[in-house]
Parts: structure tokens; C-alpha cells; sequence
């Protein structure tokens, strides 16, 4: 099992980085009113740990005890019937799963398991009626529909459900649902924070972990706790005991970009530019959403730029991203920023050299 | 069958001038040609073509060819050309002419009168041999080498012949080549063959007359009109012309063969030992014949085309020639299809290439019934008469607009196919009946093609014609020069008397791209209205543009290239521009598909060579792009499909940006949805790889950030570069360790190294252990998230016998745990404990097993703690115990302790665990069954 696993804090007692969060959540369990919840934060900053810490806190260990299954719901919408077909992670008393993946039909989704829900819902040991966790993963990536069929059957049905929504942005979430949940932002966590969980972890482990090397881990992590604890592992796999000055090797992909950021700098033309759509391609096929990419590449020009062109080149990337995000097509935005980049830093060229 | 006087008359002058340009090369020293009346028939002949233009809509088809139009083209320049040297030419062989002629002229009109719609072979008797040969190649003109000379002649055969007498005389003349007569007596002859024609004409004018200035006539639309008739006056281009016809030829073997090769063998052979020799010593000039040829169809001579086949390439004529001696079979590719834009006349070439070929056609167009029964059918037919009876010449299937109602055309090329493919199987199955007849019978089913079938589409990238592509022979019809279509339309003109300007006419013929058909419309139109043609407002003036859907090729085409247009510069560079404009905007919003257009665009843009110093026209281009890919989220989201508009409008920035005047090479834009699917691909991978792992890990991993985060530091940690190949004996403590882990990790991650085939995109990946026959490599495949083009890994990779050492390992891990959750649930937990620590003795690994196993918690005296986490987890556990414990009886007894002191419950928890030593417990997996503790001796009872 990774470290990141066999580390991850079972209970809201036990988590370290976010630990006010996580004691005010306590004290509203424990007082047995639970509004709905809507988790946003960057990822790897601990929202999947606290959604499923809380869900120990209010339904005790059988909340641990989940299976995965495939589930097809037959939906009856007006004229047609539609199957969709989607994996959930369920207990006995709450329910996860990631509507987004049924991409436009998700509000059907939404609709369909909230009922569902509703219809069976738990007797409590003490005889009154309990709540079911309705916990829904990439909010952000709904429908706008989706969205809308959610916030009625929020108030609906919220004497017999409660949901966790987790997204990684509330931009996309709209005000209605909002103003509806509780809203919990988990930021990610700081330098300090994430070489206090290294050190707590290296204490269980019983490694040496030298004190600089600690704050490079974090230093590299981009504030990804996830991210850090890996590396930690990796290198302890590759060379123990750690030395100061120890290769904390790279994610291959920010390798890449940082390749993709060289070709710019070293030639501005069409030609090129066709090689980096390549490339850009490379790592859209790999998973890495396109946002990422953008942040990453940003971040790289950076590093080499002249200080007078940062601002320019900054509001560019801004400009490009929004509009990235409002399109469809992410490959068309990346590039006209690395287009726009290339013709910034050749006039830039050509009136410093002559 | 009525017959028009003037008609073969027409045809004679016809085929006379169909000789010159043979004649004129081959023949200046040997003079024999019988033209002597031409120039007297002349004035005679115009007139007569005068009313003939009034009379042909009454019969435009004789005999099924509708030749006499052709010529009337220009026959005086073609005369005026030829006639010195044919004046001379005539002298010589004239008696012969006439005494032969006497001889089967009698007989012949009567025999011809009742044969006219019969097969040439039979029509002619004394030509036979001639004529076999002929119509081996062609079926109406054939070479002819004089047996005593070796000069060749050619011959020219009409099945309207015979109801002339001239005619006769001058095929006669023609194929015998030795015209012996004095000019005098021919002039004679021809005298008086021309004054019984005028009387015969004049009487048959008033008749004609008649009809003739009826108003009627003149509705006819022009376009049916002046359609070509004949293979020479087709305004597409030659070579196309000449393929296709060459294409049709191939099958003579096959439809027409048999019957004419057994007679006339050794006629044949000696035949062609002779036009090889000639051959042979023409084959020089054949270039400058060539050359003439051109010219001679654009003057719209009627010259033979077989003679235009066989002379251009004697050689590949010839090979054919052999081909066809030995086998019986059709052309490689049963299907001809012909693709271009509307008006261009493929259905006239087809039409008109078939009937040259002495093929009746048999048209199927989107008007007829189009399902794949009824094809079927038809085609059947058709195609499967094999005999040629004896009133009917084999049939030509045209199939027209096949791609025009793709539901439906889909029918019609799917049994298309299937009869092709039929044939093909038969042809491999043949070889297999010389070793056993067992597959003989299936082949019947379906018969082969044994006619030529024609398909004519407009879009040849239409996806339902996408089989039929590869299997037929495709001709792309382009444009015919604008001066041929102008040459056309003026002598159209001249002939309804309308006055027009050449200036106009090319002008209209470049308005409508040379599309003929809506030229000849617009004419008519504007002759009606009594309009002349306006250079000048062409555009306004014209009735109306068609809806040109063009290809996306076109379209990408005309976005990336710029075309020179030196006239129009000239005039006004604004016009043109907005022109050009308007174009580009009419082009691609008739098209609609503006997505795939884009992505076109996008595709292609940077292969073009443009000139960009800074970088600023491909900022603004793809500025366009994001706008448009905007737009088009923003329409679908909103649905506000009137939105759609403004796409066409962002295509013309690009333009002018890029827009070069050399041809751009264009590709389907393929990498979007390459790069879409396989990213698609990847995810459903590393989605059913989450399903595998035990959802406790898998909850917390999400697809969108693992290869952010995970992927890298995973694989560093799966492949330790510290781990050695050793028996496990041999290995330190603390590599033990390190193995018993890493087993763990790979069983928790449901990771697996797995045999895999040497995937070429891999095997770079593991480069030692690419070599081997037997790769491992891991099951879900890790490394594909992180490998880039163009990118070495640097992963440390695990040799083959590490992970042959771990494939084991995880094996036996994977049994374990199966085995332990059985047992688990079987019996006490005791004794799943005391398995399990065995089996962890004997495995390094084991030691996690118990952490898996909540009901282990229980008992603090096995070493649970061993590796399961921290300190707190003690109290923790006790607590879980305590909950899991209870069934669902339970909850309302604790229900009633709830306000108890936690270390009560805990206490007593203990003590009731302690009353029992064994326990069965739910251990594993998800269930809603009433649980509650159940003492051992209520088994034993």
C-alpha cells in the first residue's frame, strides 16, 4: 500500500493539515443537523479525505464498508426511455458517484438517484428517521441542466438526504446551488503544513528525513499534498537514506511542457509552432486536462523571461485560458497562446537585437 | 423506323470528314479519297442542314445515334482545311468504286431499311471481314489494310447506312483503297446522286416546313437540344473520354467476342500482322497525330475515335489486342465510376460512349426505385443476359446520381459490391475447382457482372460510395477549357440566331465554372426575354446561381489558395475582392459542416508557406479558430442555431491571411479525432483499472489528476532500482521487506506485470526486454500515461526476471487473499489468523492481511498492529469492533444505551467477547442480510 494510503487520516480526529475544518464539521455532525455540503478546492488538498473522514464521523465504521457496482437506470424522459449505465460507490447509507461521467443525460442521473434515495430512506437506530449522504464528485463539470434539477430536488427531498458535492472550482457551480450548501473550501495545503505530514510520516516509518530535503519535497510538490508524499516514497525507493541534495526525479509531463516552452524560446514560426501542436497532443492524449497544461506552460515561460515581458505574456495566458474555457476545442486556445506568445517574444527580439 | 432524307446525307459528309485527318497523314501520296462532290454538295448540304436543325427535334434519335448534329458544327472550315489535297485523292480509284458500287447497291437499300436497327456485323454483307475486324475494336469504325498495298484505311460503318447510295460508294471506296475511276466519272456520279437528293429534300421540305415554324419547336430546351451525340462532340476532356472508352472497349471481349473471333481468326491475324507493320512505321509520327486530333474535336470534326485510340498508343491497342485473344474475360474493374461537379456531362459521356460501343443503355437515376431488391433485379437483368439476341444490342447499366439519396443509393452499391465480389471469389474459386468441385455451387448464387456498369456521382468522397471506390475504376471529370465551352455556346448561338459577344459568353461560361448545362439554360432564358448577354452584369442579370455544395477539399482548397486573377485586377482590384468575398461566404455556408471545416483549416494552416515574420497572421488565423470553436459551444449550449451564420464570415480573415497562390496540399484533419479517441481510450482504460482496486484505495483516485499527480511517482515506485533478481532466500531482511511491500503495493493497486505482445509503441519503452520473445509488461499499461513522443523515460525498468519474480509473487499474494476472505467468512476468525500468519510466514508478504480483515481487530493478541498504521488505531478499532459488531437487532438494544459511557460499552463489548470465544462475522463484501453472533453449539446441535 502507498504511504499515501496507509497515512490517510480515517477519522476528523486524526487529520493534521486541515484540522480546523475538520473540527468544525465534527461539531456539526455531532449536533445532528448536517446542511448539504459543497467542497471546493484544488486537488490533492485532502476534500476526498474530509468527505470520507465525515462520512465515518456521522455513519461510524459502516461507512468504510463500500462496494463498487455498474448500475443502468431506465429512465423514463417523456417520449423516450434512456439506459444509462454508471459506476457508484455505495454503503449502507450513502452513496457516491461522478454524474459527469454520463455526460449530457447526467441530470437524469442526479434526478433519478436523489429519488431513489429518497424513496428508501434509513430508519435510525433510534427509531426516528435518519439521512441518507448523497456524496456527487466533479460538480463543476455538470450540466448547466443538471445543475438546475438539482437545487429543486435539493430542497425536496433534504429531510431524507444530504449532499456532498466536491468539485475542484465553485466558479462553475451555480448560485443556486451554492447558496444552498454550506460552502467548504479546502486550500491547499501550505510549504509547512506538508513538511509536517512528511516528518509525521517519516517519524512512522522511522526514516531519517533530513530537514532541507523535507522542504525541497514540498517545495516541488506545488503545494499538492498527494503529490508530496508520493515523491517522499519515490525517494525512499530510489536512494535511502535521503541525502540533502537527492534528485527528487520530475513528473514526466512537466518535463515535457518545460521541452514545449524550450522550442518557443528557441524559434518563433509556423514550423514550429506545428511541432508544438504535436506535442501539445502528446499531452492531451496522456489525460492531462488542458487547464493544467496552460498553468504548466505559463509557469515555464516564466522561469525564462525577461521581467518587462511577464506581464504581457501573463495577461495573454489569462485571456486564452478563459477563452480555452469557454470553447470546446482545448488544442485551438493552447495554441493560439503559443502563437501569441511567439509573436510577442519576436517583436520583443527584434527591438532589443536590431 | 422513319428515315429523314437529309440525315445520312449529313452522315456521309460525316464520315467524309471524318477521314481527313487520317487521310491527310497517312494517305497524301496515295491518292483515293472520293471527294469529288463535296464542294458542289456544299451549298446543298447547308441548306439541307438548315432544316434539319428544324427537323432533328423531331427525331433526334436514328437508329439510336444521334450523330448528324456533330458535324454540322463547322463542315465548311473541316472542308476548306482538307479539300486540296482530297481533290486530288479522288482521282484515283473512282471506276472501281463505281462498278463495286453497282453491284450491292441494288440490293441494299431494302436490306438496310429492314436491318437498320440491327447489329453492324449483319447489316453490311460484303464488308464482313472488315467489318468483324472493326468491330473488334470499335463498333462502327475499323483500319483496313489493303492486301496488296499495305496501306490502311479506315473504314467508317453506320447502322443508319444503306438507305444511301453514296454512302455505300464511299465506304466502299474507303475500304477497298483503291479508287481507280477518273475524277470526271465520279463527277458525274456525284452530279447526279446530288440532283436526286435535292429533289428528294425539296419535297421533303415541304413537309417539313411545316413543322418547322410551328412555335413548339422552339420550347424545346436547348440543352437537349445540343446535347453531344456522338463520342467526338463531347466537350469533356479527351483523355477521360478516350479512358472511358477504352474502358467500355474491354469489355467487347467478353459481350461481343465469342461469335466474331471464331469466324474471322486467321483473318485477324493476318489483319494484324499488317497493322503491326503499319504501326510499326507510324509509330513515329504518332505525337504530331496526337496534336491534330485535338484540334480536329475542338473544330468538332467527326473523326473515329477508334482510330484516335488504336493511333494514339498502337502499343497499348495492340497489347490489348493480345490480352483479349486469350482471355474472355472483362476489364480488372467492373465498375466505372465517374465523379464530378453537375453539368459537366457525365451522363452525356456515358451515355454517348455506351452507345458508341454498341451498348443500349439502360439509365437507373434517383427518380427510379432505388432499394437494393430493385436494383437487384435490374441489374440482374441487365447485366445477366449473356446471349445477344438478335433484335437488341447488349445493355449498358447507368446508374445515375448514385450518391444523390444515400439511404437509398446505399442499396444500389451494396449489391453493386456484392455481385463484384462475387465475381472476384469466382475467379480464385475457378482455381479451386481444377482440384475439387465443391465450391462450384455457391458461386451460382450470385451471378457475376457480365455487362459494364456505369456509376456517375457528383461527390466522390460521399461515404456511401466509400467501398465502391476502391473496387471501380474512377475518372474525375475537371473542367473543360473555357474557350472549348465558349466555342460550344457561340456555335449554339449561331445556330438559334442569337446574337452574342465571345467576351459575354466566356464571361458566362467562367460565371457558372464551365458548367455547360446552366450556360445553354441561361442562353435560352435570355433568348426568350429577348435579352442579349451583359458582361457587365452578369451576375444580376443571370438567372440565378446553382447551389454549389462543394466537396471539403474544394472548400479548404479555395480557402487556402488564392487564384491569379489578372483580368479582373485589372478592371478593379475592390470588385474582385468582394467578390471573392461573397464567394468564399456562399461556398462554405451551402457546405454547413463548419465544424469539420475548421478543424480543416486548423489541420492544414501551418503546412502553408506563408510568409509570417512575426507571427502575426498566425495569431490572428487562430484567433479565428478560437472564435468559431467559442461559437460553436456557445450555439450549442443556447441552442441558438440562427447563430450559425457568422461561421462563413470567420473563414474570410483566414483567407486573406494565408491564402497562397500555390497549390496547397491538403489533409483530412485527422489529429483532433485521433487525438480525442485515444485520449477517450486511455481514460476507459485507467477507469476500469480504478474498478479493479479495492474501492477503499480507489475512492480517492480520480482520472483527471492521476497522471498529474500519480503517475510518474507510481511507476518510480513500482520498479525500485534497489530490488535484485535473487531467490528469496538469499535476500537481506530489509529487502524482504522491500519485496513484501512492493508485492503488496502491486496486489492494492491490482497492478500485474502480464505477457503482451511487442507493441511497437512500447517496445522502446522497455528496451532490454524488447528484445525477448516473452515482454512483461504492466497489465494496466502505466507507462503509456507517461511516455511522450520524442521523449526517452527515464524510469528505471525492472529486468525481466524481477518481474517474472513479482508475476509469482502477486499470483500467490492474489490466492492468499481470495482464500483468507473465504475462510474469513467460513469460520473463526482464530483460525483465519493462524492461516494467515502461516501463509505469511511462508510469503514474505502476508503481514498485511490481517489490516484487510476488520474482524481481526478484535482480538489484540495477533500481532494486528504490526504494520496497521498508527497508535491511535487501537481505540479506533475497538470502536469499529464495537459498532460492527452489532446486528441489526442490536442498534435498538444499544438504542438504549446510547447515552452510556463509551468505556462501558467498551467494557462490555470485551466481556461479551470474551463469553464466546468464536464468532462468525460478516467479513467481507456488502450485504443487507439480518447478522447477529451465533454460538458454535447451535451448529453442533
Amino acid at each position: 500500500m502507498l504511504w499515501v494510503d496507509k497515512y490517510r487520516p480515517k477519522s476528523l480526529d486524526k487529520v493534521v493539515v486541515h484540522e480546523d475544518i475538520a473540527q468544525n464539521l465534527k461539531k456539526l455532525v455531532t449536533e445532528q443537523d448536517c446542511p448539504h455540503l459543497l467542497f471546493y478546492g484544488p486537488s490533492g488538498s485532502g476534500k476526498k479525505t474530509l468527505i470520507v473522514a465525515l462520512l465515518k464521523q456521522i455513519y461510524g465504521a459502516s461507512a468504510e464498508k463500500v462496494k463498487v457496482e455498474n448500475r443502468a437506470w431506465k429512465i423514463d424522459a417523456g417520449s423516450r426511455t434512456l439506459d444509462l449505465e454508471l459506476t457508484i460507490l455505495s454503503s449502507t447509507n450513502h452513496v457516491e458517484l461522478t454524474p459527469s461521467d454520463a455526460g449530457f443525460q447526467d441530470r437524469y442521473i442526479v434526478q433519478e438517484i436523489i429519488k431513489e434515495m429518497a424513496k428508501n430512506r434509513p430508519i435510525d437506530t433510534k427509531g426516528k428517521k435518519g439521512y441518507k449522504v448523497l456524496v456527487l464528485n466533479e460538480v463543476d463539470k455538470l450540466s448547466r441542466e443538471a445543475q438546475h434539477s438539482l437545487r429543486r430536488t435539493m430542497e425536496k427531498y433534504s429531510s431524507s438526504c444530504r449532499l456532498i458535492l466536491c468539485c475542484n472550482s465553485s466558479s462553475k457551480v451555480t448560485e443556486a446551488i451554492k447558496s444552498r450548501c454550506l460552502n467548504v473550501r479546502i486550500n491547499a495545503p501550505s510549504k509547512e503544513e506538508i513538511v509536517k505530514v512528511l516528518e509525521f510520516i517519516a517519524k512512522k516509518e522511522s526514516l531519517q528525513l533530513p530537514q532541507g530535503f523535507a522542504a525541497r519535497i514540498a517545495e516541488k510538490s506545488n503545494r499538492s499534498l498527494r503529490r508530496a508524499i508520493l515523491s517522499l516514497e519515490t525517494c525512499r525507493v530510489q536512494n535511502y537514506p535521503f541525502t540533502d541534495n537527492q534528485v527528487i526525479s520530475p513528473m514526466d509531463w512537466e518535463e515535457y511542457v518545460a521541452e514545449i516552452a524550450t522550442d518557443m524560446m528557441r524559434e518563433q514560426s509556423p514550423k514550429s509552432l506545428f511541432q508544438v501542436r504535436g506535442k501539445v497532443y502528446e499531452l492531451l492524449v496522456n489525460c492531462i486536462p488542458p487547464e493544467v497544461i496552460m498553468k504548466r506552460l505559463l509557469h515555464e515561460l516564466l522561469k525564462k523571461l525577461d521581467s518587462e515581458l511577464k506581464l504581457e505574456v501573463c495577461h495573454w495566458a489569462a485571456y486564452y485560458e478563459h477563452r480555452m474555457r469557454l470553447g470546446q476545442k482545448a488544442i485551438f486556445h493552447i495554441e493560439a497562446f503559443v502563437a501569441k506568445f511567439m509573436s510577442i517574444y519576436k517583436n520583443f527580439l527584434i527591438s532589443t537585437f536590431g | 423506323m422513319e428515315f429523314d432524307i437529309p440525315l445520312p446525307e449529313e452522315l456521309e459528309l460525316l464520315e467524309a470528314n471524318s477521314y481527313y485527318p487520317e487521310e491527310e497523314d497517312d494517305y497524301l501520296n496515295f491518292e483515293e479519297a472520293p471527294y469529288p462532290y463535296d464542294e458542289e454538295k456544299e451549298e446543298e448540304e447547308r441548306v439541307a442542314q438548315k432544316e434539319l436543325h428544324v427537323q432533328q427535334p423531331d427525331s433526334p434519335e436514328i437508329n439510336g445515334i444521334k450523330r448528324p448534329r456533330s458535324l454540322m458544327s463547322d463542315p465548311i472550315v473541316n472542308l476548306d482545311e482538307v479539300s486540296p489535297a482530297s481533290e486530288k485523292r479522288s482521282k484515283i480509284g473512282d471506276n472501281r468504286v463505281e462498278m463495286e458500287d453497282e453491284d450491292w447497291l441494288r440490293p441494299s437499300p431494302v436490306k438496310e431499311v429492314v436491318h437498320a436497327v440491327e447489329e453492324e456485323e449483319e447489316v453490311i454483307p460484303p464488308e464482313t471481314i472488315f467489318s468483324r475486324y472493326a468491330s473488334e475494336i470499335d463498333g462502327e469504325c475499323f483500319p483496313i489494310t489493303a492486301p496488296d498495298g499495305g496501306e490502311r484505311v479506315y473504314a467508317k460503318f453506320c447502322r443508319a447506312l444503306g438507305d444511301e447510295e453514296v454512302k455505300k460508294l464511299d465506304v466502299k471506296a474507303k475500304s477497298n483503297g483503291l479508287i481507280k475511276d477518273p475524277i470526271s466519272v465520279l463527277l458525274q456520279q456525284s452530279e447526279k446522286e446530288a440532283f436526286n437528293k435535292a429533289l428528294q429534300t425539296s419535297s421533303e421540305d415541304q413537309n417539313e416546313t411545316i413543322t418547322a415554324e410551328t412555335p413548339v419547336m422552339h420550347e424545346k430546351l436547348w440543352v437537349d437540344k445540343y446535347s453531344p451525340s456522338s463520342f467526338t462532340e463531347l466537350l469533356s476532356d479527351e483523355q477521360t473520354n478516350r479512358e472511358v472508352l477504352l474502358w467500355l472497349k474491354q469489355w467487347d471481349a467478353s459481350v461481343f467476342g465469342s461469335e466474331i473471333r471464331s469466324t474471322t481468326d486467321e483473318v485477324l491475324s493476318a489483319l494484324k500482322r499488317h497493322s503491326t507493320t503499319s504501326h510499326r512505321q507510324k509509330s513515329d509520327s504518332a505525337f504530331t497525330r496526337k496534336n491534330q486530333f485535338s484540334r480536329w474535336s475542338k473544330g468538332s470534326s467527326t473523326y473515329p475515335k477508334n482510330s484516335d485510340v488504336s493511333n494514339s498508343n498502337p502499343t497499348d491497342n495492340h497489347d490489348m489486342w493480345n490480352k483479349k485473344s486469350k482471355l474472355t474475360g472483362s476489364p480488372e474493374q467492373k465498375i466505372l465510376l465517374l465523379c464530378g461537379a453537375p453539368g459537366l456531362g457525365k451522363t452525356t459521356l456515358a451515355h454517348v460512349a455506351a452507345k458508341h460501343c454498341g451498348y443500349r443503355v439502360v439509365e437507373i437515376n434517383a427518380s427510379d426505385e432505388r432499394s437494393a431488391a430493385a436494383i437487384e433485379t435490374k441489374i440482374l437483368d441487365v447485366v445477366q443476359m449473356n446471349s445477344v439476341t438478335a433484335d437488341s444490342r447488349p445493355k449498358c447499366l447507368v446508374i445515375d446520381e448514385i450518391d444523390g439519396a444515400l439511404g437509398d443509393g446505399k442499396g444500389a452499391v451494396d449489391v453493386i459490391l456484392k455481385m463484384v465480389l462475387a465475381e472476384r471469389k469466382h475467379a480464385t474459386g475457378k482455381e479451386n475447382i481444377n482440384n475439387g468441385k465443391t465450391s462450384s455451387k455457391k458461386e451460382r448464387r450470385t451471378a457475376p457482372l457480365s455487362r459494364p456498369v456505369i456509376c456517375i456521382c457528383n461527390d466522390l468522397y460521399a461515404p456511401a460510395l466509400r467501398p465502391l471506390r476502391q473496387i471501380a475504376k474512377v475518372h474525375i471529370f475537371v473542367q473543360p477549357t473555357v474557350s472549348r465551352v465558349v466555342n460550344r455556346l457561340k456555335y449554339i448561338c449561331n445556330m438559334e440566331g442569337m446574337k452574342t459577344r465571345s467576351v459575354g459568353l466566356s464571361a458566362l461560361a467562367e460565371y457558372t465554372e464551365c458548367d455547360i448545362r446552366s450556360c445553354l439554360n441561361t442562353l435560352q432564358f435570355l433568348n426568350k426575354k429577348n435579352e442579349t448577354l451583359n458582361v457587365i452584369d452578369i451576375g444580376s442579370q443571370v438567372v440565378g446561381r446553382k447551389d454549389m455544395s462543394k466537396s471539403l477539399f474544394d472548400i479548404w482548397k479555395e480557402i487556402f489558395n488564392k487564384r491569379k486573377m489578372k483580368r479582373e485586377r485589372s478592371n478593379d482590384a475592390s470588385g474582385s475582392e468582394a467578390k471573392k468575398f461573397d464567394f468564399l461566404h456562399t461556398l462554405v455556408s451551402s457546405r454547413g459542416d463548419y465544424d469539420l471545416i475548421f478543424d480543416g483549416i486548423h489541420e492544414n494552416i501551418l503546412r502553408l508557406h506563408y510568409h509570417d515574420p512575426m507571427m502575426d497572421k498566425t495569431v490572428s488565423c487562430l484567433d479565428c479558430l478560437g472564435a468559431s470553436d467559442l461559437l460553436h459551444r456557445y450555439i450549442m449550449r443556447t441552442q441558438q442555431m440562427p447563430l450559425y451564420v457568422y461561421f462563413s464570415s470567420l473563414v474570410i480573415p483566414i483567407h486573406r491571411r494565408v491564402a497562397q497562390i500555390q497549390r496547397p496540399t491538403i489533409e483530412w484533419p485527422k489529429s483532433y479525432h485521433r487525438c480525442r479517441t485515444l485520449m477517450v481510450e486511455k481514460q476507459e482504460s485507467l477507469r476500469s483499472w480504478y474498478h479493479k482496486i479495492p474501492p477503499y484505495i480507489g475512492r480517492h483516485l480520480s482520472i483527471k489528476s492521476f497522471v498529474e499527480d500519480s503517475a510518474s511517482p507510481l511507476l518510480h515506485i513500482l520498479s525500485p532500482p534497489t530490488l535484485r533478481p535473487v531467490a528469496s532466500h538469499l535476500l537481506s531482511e530489509r529487502q524482504k521487506d522491500q519485496l513484501a511491500g512492493l508485492v503488496m503495493l502491486m496486489c492494492s493497486y491490482s497492478v500485474t506485470y502480464k505477457n503482451a505482445k511487442p507493441n511497437p509503441a512500447l517496445s522502446d519503452l522497455r528496451e532490454d526486454a524488447a528484445s525477448e520473445a516473452t515482454v512483461l509488461a504492466l497489465d494496466p499499461h502505466l507507462f503509456d500515461f507517461i511516455s511522450f513522443k520524442g521523449r526517452q523515460l527515464k524510469h528505471h525498468i525492472l529486468t525481466l526476471a524481477m518481474k517474472q519474480v513479482l508475476v509469482h509473487e502477486v499470483e500467490m499474494q492474489k490466492i492468499l487473499q481470495a482464500s483468507g476472505g473465504r475462510s474469513g467468512i467460513l469460520n473463526n476468525p482464530e483460525e483465519v489468523k493462524k492461516t494467515n500468519q502461516e501463509l505469511a510466514r511462508k510469503t514474505i508478504a502476508a503481514s498485511n492481511e490481517c489490516h484487510r480483515n476488520p474482524v481481526t481487530s478484535k482480538s489484540p493478541s495477533v500481532p494486528v498492529e504490526k504494520n496497521a498504521t498508527t497508535s491511535e488505531a487501537k481505540s479506533s478499532d475497538v470502536k469499529k469492533a464495537s459498532r460492527t459488531a452489532l446486528n441489526f437487532f442490536d442498534r435498538f438494544r444499544k438504542s438504549r444505551k446510547d447515552y452510556e459511557d463509551p468505556e462501558d460499552v467498551q467494557k462490555r463489548a470485551t466481556a461479551k467477547r470474551d463469553s464466546r470465544p468464536l464468532l462468525f462475522k460478516f467479513n467481507e463484501g456488502f450485504t443487507n442480510a439480518v447478522k447477529r453472533p451465533v454460538r458454535m453449539r447451535e451448529f453442533l446441535l
